[in-house]
């Protein structure tokens, strides 16, 4: 831990009085890597965010920039002398000032530095925002303030950028093209950034690393593909909204049987004694279709999503249970209707509670 | 909580505005003259009955015109409607002494519509004929048609703000216009009429120049009265004390309804231009009409008497030392402003970077100065100077200070800090609530100190409710009577101090240049900031 860029160590983060998060420990162990920390409004996410940038006070634990210390109970760096650099949900802008002035007040503090600069034409290249240089912030949409303002924050090239929910205004079109180009101006600036949203293919994209905040506590701190594929606990699970929990009984090292799905096999994450009663997490993915299967269950829910079908599907002791279905598959099923699951029911990884 | 400058300097500048309200409170338990005594059996009463009934016909009247109007040039196209949407707000330039001047000047025997009258009839007895509009009644009609323009001001910018839904809604209801008035618009924009009143109410027991010239014993010309006839400090100051519960009374209301106001205000989310309903005919004919004669009564009234009598008397334009007054005037006034903005800055900003609970009180009681009479303020100002001149500065054997405040530009400079801090204190606050408070913190993230974010950030930003500030502060000033005439130091006048000078002498045709003076220059502070004003250019 002692070699960590940033660290955060058993803070509780509070505002006006109320502790929002508990006991949050976590690092980022290079300068420029990316994490994201996901979890419901009002969770207190952006809490963290201004507490690492200085804006809200500890009375517990430390948070560690480059080395040094920047906030614990005896010590708090101001805002101003931190080098962390916030962008807000909301527009922040300065309302009398152009887009254009905006961003050069946030280049009047990258003059000292030795890095690459990053020049205005770079960051309005990179955010498409050249079209509202020269209006104001209330001339300008939500998504393209949020993006001034993102520009404004990225030009300053600080030691730390924190990012509050930086694209959710933006429109859906253009999100994902944003999300690209600011992967890879971060990547190349080597820019450390803290991500806070509340959409987890963001996160999964944009992050090295994932936290989950759930009930005043970060949950979960990993890589993105384990915390998609291996939530730690119920609540992960039930945020990321990633299935079902089904009870089963392990029946060996690689089995369990549940009584309306009969055997399952696959590869435990984590080993459970043979004859344990466990809540298996049934994703929408695990199961397949097969009309040709004996094991039938009834259609009581047909959503459309683009690529895919998700059914809901009637067990016989009334568990729903989602599954996914390829849009181009071309035998679907009407609502009432007997579909039928492929067996036996194989599952790469079993994630038990 | 640390204390920084910006703490420091808002503390102070509350505390010191607070200082001649405490001293009014304190001197409560002093003792009098026979004076009290003499009063108290003889006119204490009537006091009273004539502050009151001044108050609530006032109220009446102010509520009647202003509301009536704000709501014809809110919601209905007429001819001149949007003229008269500006043009209402003029009669600010014209305060209650002027507007009782003008008034006596017409109706007064051998006056303005004797001449009239004659020169269109011929010679006869018109005097008896003509009514006089003087005593109480005079005062309630000049008080009021000065007055109104808060209740339309504010009347009409919750109008403005209402959603057209609420109007929608009440069509769709199959309610006549009179009942969407009375049971919709009406209670939706109640607060902010409230707030007019009150702030009617204020200005209505703190008058001083037109109850005076009338010769209407009210607790505001009896503080005035005990103190230069009887020089009786501390009766003043009890008097005060009465006139001060009565409006805090009124202060509490207004602080009340206000917080609704802003309640209201925020939800701007609803807000659409109003689709105006085309008048025809007869109600075309009625809506212009009100507001003509609002307007001619309150505005065009008085400035052709003025002008008239400027017109017919030349001499005394010729003999008033105009250079001088103006001179006077505006060197009052830019000294003023000039302190009052600067500090009122520092206190808002004091109070925004701190958040501190006692900050916020202080600053809080520190803006009652507004609702306390001039008169007050300035007996209370002469109470605490002689008071610490006796008890401190001679106790250490300094020279006396008396000279330094009393009857010094320093003085009346200072008592008009404390009695219009609360209108730059909250114009700057007003301003100060348009920019949410992560532009401050974008600032500090981007590396800007306090000090920085304050002179690049907010001042700028600030730039218009400043100016806005600076002509309300201008327009108070101009037309402020009693402190100057306490205060001011000998053979200095202005034009206010001019005109009620001719006039207690009876010479109201020499009132006249200083006060068409008067109207004019706050009429074109009144013509820069209407859109301030009229809140029209809401983003």
């Amino acid at each position: 831990m002692g070699k960590n860029f940033f660290e955060i160590k058993n803070v509780d983060f509070n505002v006006g009085g109320k502790t929002k998060v508990k006991n949050v420990s976590f690092s980022i162990e290079n300068e420029g890597d990316v994490i994201c920390l996901l979890g419901p409004s009002g969770i207190g996410k952006t809490t963290i965010l201004r507490t690492i940038a200085g804006l809200e006070k500890i009375k517990k634990g430390s948070i560690k920039l480059n080395g040094k210390t920047i906030s614990s109970e005896k010590n708090n760096v101001e805002p101003e002398n931190r080098n962390v650099s916030l962008a807000f949900q909301d527009n922040s802008l300065f309302p009398h000032y152009t887009v254009e002035k905006n961003i050069l007040l946030g280049s009047e503090r990258n003059k000292e530095k030795h890095k690459k600069k990053l020049t205005l034409k770079d960051i309005v290249d990179l955010l498409d925002i050249f079209h509202i240089l020269n209006k104001y912030p209330h001339e300008i949409s939500a998504g393209e303030a949020q993006r001034a303002s993102l520009a404004r924050s990225l030009i300053t090239q600080p030691d730390l950028l924190l990012l509050d929910e930086p694209l959710s205004n933006v429109d859906q079109s253009f999100k994902e093209e944003i999300q690209v180009r600011l992967k890879k101006i971060l990547n190349q600036l080597k820019i450390t950034t803290i991500i806070v949203t509340h959409d987890s293919y963001e996160a999964f994209y944009l992050g090295s690393k994932c936290g989950i905040i759930l009930d005043q506590q970060l949950k979960q701190f990993d890589d993105p593909y384990k915390v998609y594929h291996f939530p730690n606990s119920v609540e992960v699970v039930n945020f990321l909204n990633r299935g079902i929990l089904i009870p089963a009984k392990v029946t060996g090292k690689n089995t369990l049987e549940n009584w309306d799905l009969g055997t399952i096999e696959g590869n435990f994450i984590k080993e459970y004694p043979k004859g344990s009663n466990v809540q298996l997490l049934l994703q929408p993915e695990d199961l397949e279709h097969d009309d040709r299967s004996n094991l039938k269950l009834e259609v009581v829910d047909r959503k459309f999503r683009g690529t895919n079908f998700i059914y809901t599907l009637k067990t016989p002791s009334n568990t729903l249970i989602p599954v996914f279905v390829h849009s181009h598959h071309i035998h679907q099923h009407e609502v009432d209707e007997k579909f039928g699951i492929k067996r036996p029911i194989h599952i790469d990884h079993i994630v038990c509670f | 909580m640390r204390i920084n400058f910006w703490y420091i300097s808002s503390f102070f500048i509350s505390v010191f505005v607070l200082i001649p309200i405490l001293t009014v409170f304190s001197s409560f338990f002093e003792n009098t003259s026979n004076y009290f005594q003499v009063l108290k059996d003889t006119f204490l009463v009537e006091y009273i009955l004539n502050s009151l009934i001044l108050l609530f016909s006032v109220l009446i009247l102010t509520f009647l015109i202003g509301t009536g109007s704000a709501y014809l040039v809110s919601f209905f196209e007429f001819p001149f409607s949007n003229f008269f949407k500006w043009a209402l707000i003029l009669s600010f330039a014209v305060p209650p002494y002027i507007y009782a001047y003008s008034l006596t000047a017409f109706f007064e025997n051998y006056g303005t519509a004797f001449t009239i009258l004659k020169s269109l009839f011929g010679e006869a007895n018109y005097n008896q004929s003509i009514p006089k509009f003087d005593g109480l009644f005079g005062a309630i009609l000049s008080i009021s048609f000065s007055l109104y323009a808060y209740v339309y001001v504010l009347a009409r910018a919750s109008f403005l703000y209402q959603p057209q839904n609420l109007i929608d809604l009440g069509k769709n209801l199959g309610f006549t216009k009179f009942k969407t008035l009375y049971s919709i618009i009406l209670p939706a924009a109640r607060p902010a009429i409230v707030a007019g009143l009150s702030l009617v109410a204020m200005e209505t027991l703190a008058e001083f120049g037109a109850v005076d010239f009338f010769s209407i014993n009210t607790l505001t010309t009896g503080i005035y009265n005990s103190w230069i006839a009887f020089d009786d400090l501390a009766f003043a100051n009890q008097l005060s004390f009465f006139l001060l519960l009565f409006i805090f009374a009124l202060f509490v209301l207004e602080n009340f309804s206000r917080k609704k106001a802003k309640y209201h205000m925020n939800s701007r989310g609803g807000f659409k231009q109003k689709q105006k309903i085309k008048l025809s005919g007869s109600k075309s004919l009625m809506a212009f009409t009100f507001c003509f004669l609002v307007f001619f009564l309150s505005f065009l009234f008085p400035l052709i008497q003025m002008v008239y009598w400027t017109i017919k008397f030349p001499e005394n334009l010729i003999d008033l030392q105009i250079t001088k007054l103006l001179i006077n005037t505006l060197y009052l006034v830019v000294l003023s402003s000039l302190f009052l903005i600067i500090f009122a800055l520092i206190s808002n900003y004091g109070n925004r970077v701190n958040k501190d609970k006692t900050l916020n009180i202080l600053s809080t009681l520190s803006i009652s100065g507004y609702a306390i009479p001039g008169v007050i303020l300035a007996v209370a100002f002469i109470t605490f100077i002689a008071w610490f001149d006796e008890s401190v500065i001679k106790t250490y054997g300094f020279l006396s200070i008396k000279k330094v405040f009393i009857g010094s530009i320093l003085g009346l400079v200072i008592v008009y800090f404390i009695r219009f801090y609360s209108l730059a204190f909250n114009g700057i606050k007003s301003g100060y609530e348009k920019i949410n408070i992560s532009v401050d913190e974008s600032s500090y993230l981007l590396g800007y100190s306090k000090r920085k974010t304050f002179m690049n950030i907010h001042i700028p930003f600030l730039r218009n409710s400043l100016l806005f500030v600076f002509i309300l502060i201008s327009l108070e000033i101009i037309r402020e009577l009693p402190i100057t005439l306490i205060l001011r130091p000998f053979n200095f006048e202005t034009f206010a101090t001019t005109a009620y000078i001719s006039a207690s002498e009876d010479l109201l045709e020499a009132a006249a240049v200083p006060s068409l003076f008067l109207i004019l220059i706050a009429t074109s502070f009144i013509i820069v900031t209407s859109k301030y004003i009229l809140r029209d250019n809401h983003g």
